[in-house]
């Protein structure tokens, strides 16, 4: 135990010292938008949802040792187990999570609920440190593009393809088209909301685009000589190469304009705060007060006009997202050169 | 000054602060187009910022960096174009395969398909990683790394190789294989800049030696002038290793 005591100390140490990832809130724009769109049943797809991705992901005090550190420590298969249970705990935030579940969910959810919810959550821990191996299957498949920035598409689509935002979407989407062949006479709006919530649900991954490249990655775009402005296009097209599929069998036109929009906002996080981000998880971006709304809502905005009006409004949020690529393409470039 | 007798890297009065701290002070050499030239030095003595500077990556606090006749803070895109860089964590994406890391340099340079796949064939088959082709980078052993970031610096045939400690923690067959790849690049008029604690290999190749303490300059001639022994001679100028017995460890077996 004085073993564990002694870990979790310094775990507590390095902690604190690293103010910024406790108090700067980690956001993922689809669990806030489903809590606030669908209300009471929110409190279900908050404790469940919200636990998972918050959980493990940003307040996870355990990823500050490497893992090969601490494979090498002399500790038991208990230690561990237990190390691996009380570690986030010394995070304030997973206090003050677990504290708002327990509120939002007092007398409406059932004890088998809340063993649902600790089994996700455990899994969320388990699946997170399964190391996977990029064997065959997909990551092989990826097609190839013209174009100098052939590989580098290719390879923001397999990060893309590691992340949980693209499989919560692609549920909502497949879900949805398979309930317009059994049942046809969906509503018109029930295509805008759920394009809507598609697209958000890919959407903090737009504000994260490079938290998947690694420290190597990131000196790899410093050495390429590349502008900035194509460095995030490439990021941009595999975002989209991804978002449009997804949104095929809802609404596409509006799901594009909500995609570029995400985009265009997102890149300001991507460049000027970015946020590393953990393979088989939901990305966190940016905290969901005031950069997340004002995407979500700007998202909402561009893509209720496309939907109601006309799909002109699509060549605005072209024009939006190619005016912030140029724009934060210059931020990357400053950004890089200053090391 | 004619592009013959231009030396291939120029430092004037070079500066590098962090704050308060100054890692590179007042830095001045040339290199020689086809030289290899060794930069040495303790752990933190500048080695890894000077290279950074030379590279266009890191901006000097003062003081001028000329890399084959090019301005490294106003040109840094022609500069990334004329260079090969080998940088500390060689800089790899995971998601991508050894050869699709070089179809990348090949694409992004433009060196077009069928010279590229040539290219990439031979540098797999000369540094022994034609197994690794279809290896990605996140899988790749330590020396497959350090090959793979290898290649992508020689694929397109740069005027000036830069290389962050190539010779650590590789195998001494790896370690051979650059040895007289670099000889030989070198053999062909592209100059070699290169950091290393290795000094058994930096014997074996340098043409010149520039060794650094805090920041400055201590030694900069041609190899062959170093007076005894490459080892002694760096103790004696750079760093004096400390003697101390711990005791605690156990004491000496007869």
């Amino acid at each position: 135990m004085a073993r564990l005591a002694a870990i979790l100390k310094a775990l507590g140490r390095a902690l604190g010292r690293d103010q910024k990832s406790i108090w700067s809130l980690a956001g993922n724009n689809f669990f806030i938008v489903s809590a606030i769109v669908l209300q009471d049943a929110g409190t279900f797809i908050y404790l469940i949802i919200g636990l998972v991705i918050l959980l493990p992901l940003s307040t996870d005090p355990l990823r500050k040792i490497p893992a090969s550190r601490l494979r090498l420590w002399p500790l038991d298969r208990r230690e561990r187990w237990i190390l691996r249970a009380v570690s986030p705990w010394i995070n304030p935030m997973t206090w003050a999570i677990a504290a708002l579940a327990i509120w939002m969910a007092h007398g409406k959810v059932t004890v088998g609920l809340w063993g649902l919810a600790a089994g996700l959550v455990a899994s969320g821990f388990v699946l997170s440190s399964l190391k996977i191996t990029r064997g065959n299957g997909l990551w092989r498949r990826i097609p190839h593009f013209p174009g100098p920035l052939n590989q580098l598409i290719r390879k923001n689509l397999r990060a893309i393809l590691c992340t949980l935002d693209l499989y919560c979407a692609l549920l909502l989407s497949v879900s949805t088209l398979a309930f317009r062949i059994a049942l046809p006479a969906l509503p018109r709006e029930a295509f805008l909301v759920l394009t809507l919530l598609v697209t958000v649900a890919l959407s903090s991954y737009a504000q994260c685009l490079f938290g998947l490249d690694g420290k190597g990655g990131l000196s790899r775009y410093r050495l390429l000589p590349l502008p900035g402005w194509q460095v995030l296009a490439a990021k941009d097209a595999a975002f989209l190469l991804v978002a449009i599929p997804l949104t095929l069998p809802l609404a596409p036109l509006t799901g594009i304009g909500a995609a570029l929009m995400a985009l265009a906002i997102g890149h300001r996080n991507s460049v000027n705060a970015p946020r590393p981000q953990v393979r088989w998880r939901f990305s966190t971006g940016a905290a969901f007060l005031p950069r997340g709304l004002a995407q979500v809502a700007a998202m909402a905005v561009v893509a209720s006009w496309i939907f109601y009006y006309s799909a002109l409004f699509l060549i605005p949020c072209a024009a939006a997202c190619a005016g912030s690529i140029w724009w934060y393409g210059r931020s990357i470039e400053r950004m890089l050169k200053d090391g | 000054m004619d592009i013959l007798s231009r030396p291939a890297i120029l430092c004037r009065n070079l500066t590098r602060r962090f704050g308060d701290f100054t890692a590179v002070d007042d830095m001045t050499f040339e290199v020689a187009a086809g030289a290899i030239c060794a930069f040495l030095g303790p752990n933190g003595a500048g080695k890894s910022t000077t290279l950074k500077m030379l590279t266009g990556l890191l901006p000097p606090s003062s003081g001028e960096v000329e890399v084959c006749g090019l301005d490294a803070k106003s040109q840094p895109v022609e500069l990334k174009r004329r260079i090969g860089v080998l940088p500390e964590d060689f800089g790899l994406f995971d998601d991508l395969t050894v050869g699709e890391h070089l179809s990348l340099i090949g694409d992004v340079y433009g060196l077009g398909k069928t010279l590229t796949r040539a290219r990439t064939d031979q540098l797999l088959r000369v540094l022994n990683l034609e197994h690794g082709r279809d290896t990605f980078a996140g899988s790749c052993s330590h020396g497959m790394r350090k090959k793979t970031s290898l290649a992508m610096a020689l694929l397109p045939n740069p005027e000036v190789l830069f290389l962050d400690e190539p010779f650590e923690a590789i195998d001494p067959v790896t370690s051979k294989i650059m040895r007289d790849l670099l000889q030989a690049i070198a053999g062909r008029g592209i100059t070699v800049f290169f950091t290393s604690h290795v000094l058994s290999a930096v014997e074996q190749i340098a043409t010149q030696l520039i060794m650094i303490r805090k920041g400055r300059v201590v030694w900069n001639t041609p190899a062959a002038e170093v007076p005894v022994a490459l080892e002694q001679h760096y103790f004696d100028l750079v760093e004096t290793p400390v003697a101390e017995d711990i005791e605690w460890l156990g004491s000496p077996r007869s």
